[in-house]
């Protein structure tokens, strides 16, 4: 994008000598002082229909119920708006309430700019939520934000292509790797391949399904942490490199594809199973061709578990909010059982709550997989990346190309080890 | 062989038409699929089955045509100012020569290179000082500010190419300054005019990250603000509706250039038989 900013600079230096003797200043904005209900702006994210629908339920649910403390929301989308948010924090401007994800939340907060919620939060909701989806929301022993949403990877598989391969569907609590690999050696024949993996961007991928084989990739927090790139994070990439490059089992296309791209393959039976976020679920039901018979496999376990970093979506209040304590009220209604179920329902997504996951699993049976997705929620665990201050610049600088260099096969697993930290050292230095 | 070369002129031309479209045809094909059809292996220009739904959603869902309208305003209206402001500042500087000029360009040139995520919290600042943030005036300014340099750079090279010889005759003649310029440089400078008009509005058109982060207000939103609002986290696309919403949103700027071009080439003629 070309700039302009020196002359911007200038001319808006100008106009404000001109304009400030007839302006009265900033914003203005009902905030009970004159007696009148408070009004919290409430900057939210959401962006499918349905979970439109619902969080403006929610809200004016809470406002009817709370005629002097009323939500007014401020839809906005998630393109760009990291820089809209630390403008608005930055510019004394951001809203009451934000909703974001943990990964972008951690350093607004590590900055001070979002409230410690520890003593808004009810004993109820504390033990409602999972130990591990909590330390994501946890910095420095406060809670700055609520969990409200999650997805997790699992695998989508074309129950008849592994049926014609002779392929027992699994039904345990979860499937092994080796066992994904056998069912996709199994359903590798007849210029179909076993599994579609999107992974143009596999950085994040990669990092959520590492605590299945021990990978941590970061020690320590903020601009302490360090990086070990070991046996455990070297895992999951070197099984996929084996996947595609010495069994032949993944369609080599899917590897520069985004997950949604792959979906395409996966409805023309070119692949009998594709790893998805949860969500996918919900866009599978509705995309499918007629008579597409579609399966949810069983979480997948790693030798140390079917642990996957969770990077779960919040809401969370400004600091500087005039009214802190009413904004966390609204917070703690609106992640109730019943507002988060139907939240999560809507957006496809799994609740951060227990209490919201069971009620959404009673409510929705096993349509579209939802009990295997919704089981997979007791196995989401905070990630140590979350709370590492260079680990965006490290993603998209280092970390991506890195790993697209290993699955491309420009570079071999030890290359990429040294990459990946050498890249951290550097940032870091 | 002769009669054969105005066919392969046609035939070249419409090869040539077909290329620059194709974008837009694929856009337009796009926006009446179903989701299912869009999610397809099977690539087709013509849809299987007409799906306007996308249509009425990206009408229904994000308040497209407020969105249209605040773009349109914003943009008509920080053209106007540019060619206002410029339309003079870029005569004087062609026509002058000396220190004040060298620092004119040296200015134009120098703001070209800050990048935008720079300047934008010390505008913020300034402009929620004044209380325009928010404020489709506010946006309307900097979108101004913003085209301004390159418009002045465009066009004085427009002015430069007006030889000084004619307006000199034009003295000669006995006409005053303004007459000079009115009847004599401004005809010869429409072209360069709409050009640059042009430029303006696709600039603030197209414009995402000053809305993005001046805006706050839904019912202030600009149509890119809105249209990106199709995208959403965890790598999901309304893809039918977004199309739809694209062509939506293509039709004022179709418009805009379909008049605009006609006053290019009016503007041309005219300078043509002035010259």
């Amino acid at each position: 994008m070309k700039t302009r900013g020196a002359s911007i600079a200038a001319c808006l230096t100008i106009t404000t000598l001109l304009v400030a003797s007839c302006s009265s200043g900033g914003g203005s904005g009902d905030d009970g002082a004159d007696g009148g209900p408070v009004t919290l702006k409430f900057q939210s994210l959401s962006d499918q229909p349905a979970a439109i629908e619902a969080t403006e339920k929610i809200v004016a649910d809470w406002n009817e119920a709370n005629p002097d403390v009323q939500v007014e929301i401020v839809p906005a989308g998630w393109d760009g708006i990291y820089d809209k948010l630390i403008t608005q924090f930055n510019g004394g401007a951001a809203p009451d309430i934000i909703h974001y994800e943990a990964a972008s939340i951690v350093p607004f907060a590590v900055d001070g700019y979002l409230a410690d919620l520890s003593e808004y939060m009810s004993d109820e909701k504390r033990a409602d939520i999972p130990e591990g989806i909590l330390d994501s929301v946890t910095v420095d022993d406060q809670v700055i934000a609520y969990p409200t949403e999650l997805q997790s990877y699992m695998v989508f598989a074309n129950r008849t292509m592994l049926e014609a391969a002779g392929v027992e569907i699994p039904t345990g609590e979860t499937m092994t790797w080796d066992e994904l690999r056998e069912i996709a050696k199994a359903t590798t024949k007849d210029g179909a391949y076993g599994l579609g993996w999107g992974l143009a961007s596999p950085t994040a991928a990669f990092m959520a399904m590492a605590p299945g084989f021990g990978g941590q990739y970061f020690e320590g927090t903020g601009a302490d942490a360090s990086i070990t790139i070991g046996e455990g994070e070297m895992a999951l990439p070197e099984l996929v490199d084996e996947m595609a490059h010495t069994d032949s089992t993944v369609l080599p296309v899917t590897l520069t594809q985004s997950g949604s791209e792959t979906l395409a393959s996966f409805y023309a039976g070119q692949v009998a199973m594709t790893i998805q976020g949860s969500f996918q679920a919900a866009n599978i039901a509705n995309d499918a061709p007629d008579g597409f018979d579609w399966v949810v496999l069983p979480p997948l376990e790693g030798p140390d578990g079917a642990e996957q970093a969770a990077n779960p979506q919040t809401l969370s209040v400004n600091i500087d909010s005039e009214h802190v304590e009413e904004s966390a009220e609204f917070i703690e209604f609106f992640t109730d059982t019943e507002n988060l179920a139907a939240l999560n329902e809507a957006d496809a997504l799994i609740p951060a709550t227990t209490s919201a996951q069971e009620a959404m699993a009673a409510s929705l049976g096993d349509e579209n997989g939802w009990s295997t997705i919704l089981s997979s929620g007791q196995f989401l665990t905070s990630a140590p990346y979350l709370f590492v201050d260079a680990y965006a610049q490290w993603k998209d600088t280092v970390a991506t190309p890195a790993y697209q260099k290993f699955l491309a096969q420009e570079i071999d697993a030890d290359q990429l080890a040294t990459e990946l930290e050498a890249g951290w050292d550097e940032i870091t230095k | 062989m002769r009669a054969l070369v105005r066919p392969a002129q046609y035939v070249a031309l419409a090869f040539y038409i077909l290329f620059l479209g194709f974008p837009l045809l694929w856009l337009i094909s796009a926006s009446l699929k179903s989701s299912g059809e869009l999610n397809s292996l099977t690539v087709s220009l013509i849809p299987q089955d007409f799906h306007w739904e996308n249509y009425s959603q990206a009408l229904s869902r994000q308040g497209l045509v407020r969105s249209a309208w605040n773009s349109a305003l914003v943009a008509v209206v920080s053209t106007m100012l540019v060619i206002v402001i410029a339309l003079p500042a870029s005569y004087v500087l062609a026509r002058l020569r000396g220190k004040i000029r060298a620092a004119g360009v040296g200015w134009i040139l120098v703001s070209q290179v800050f990048p935008v995520i720079l300047i934008i919290l010390p505008l913020f600042l300034i402009l929620r000082t004044i209380g325009l943030t928010d404020s489709l005036v506010g946006l309307t300014l900097v979108h101004t500010t913003y085209t301004l340099p390159f418009a002045l750079w465009m066009m004085q090279g427009y002015v430069s190419a007006i030889p000084v010889d004619l307006e000199e005759a034009g003295s000669m003649d006995g006409a005053s300054r303004l007459t000079v310029l009115r009847t004599i440089v401004f005809p010869l400078l429409m072209p360069g005019i709409v050009a640059t008009a042009m430029f303006s509005f696709v600039s603030s058109w197209n414009e995402f990250f000053f809305a993005l982060v001046l805006l706050q207000s839904p019912e202030n939103y600009t149509l890119p603000i809105t249209l990106k609002m199709f995208i959403g986290g965890e790598g999901k696309v309304a893809l039918g509706p977004l199309a739809a919403g694209s062509v939506l949103a293509a039709i004022p700027s179709i418009v805009f250039f379909s008049i605009m071009q006609k006053k290019l080439t009016g503007g041309l003629l005219s300078g043509a038989v002035k010259g």
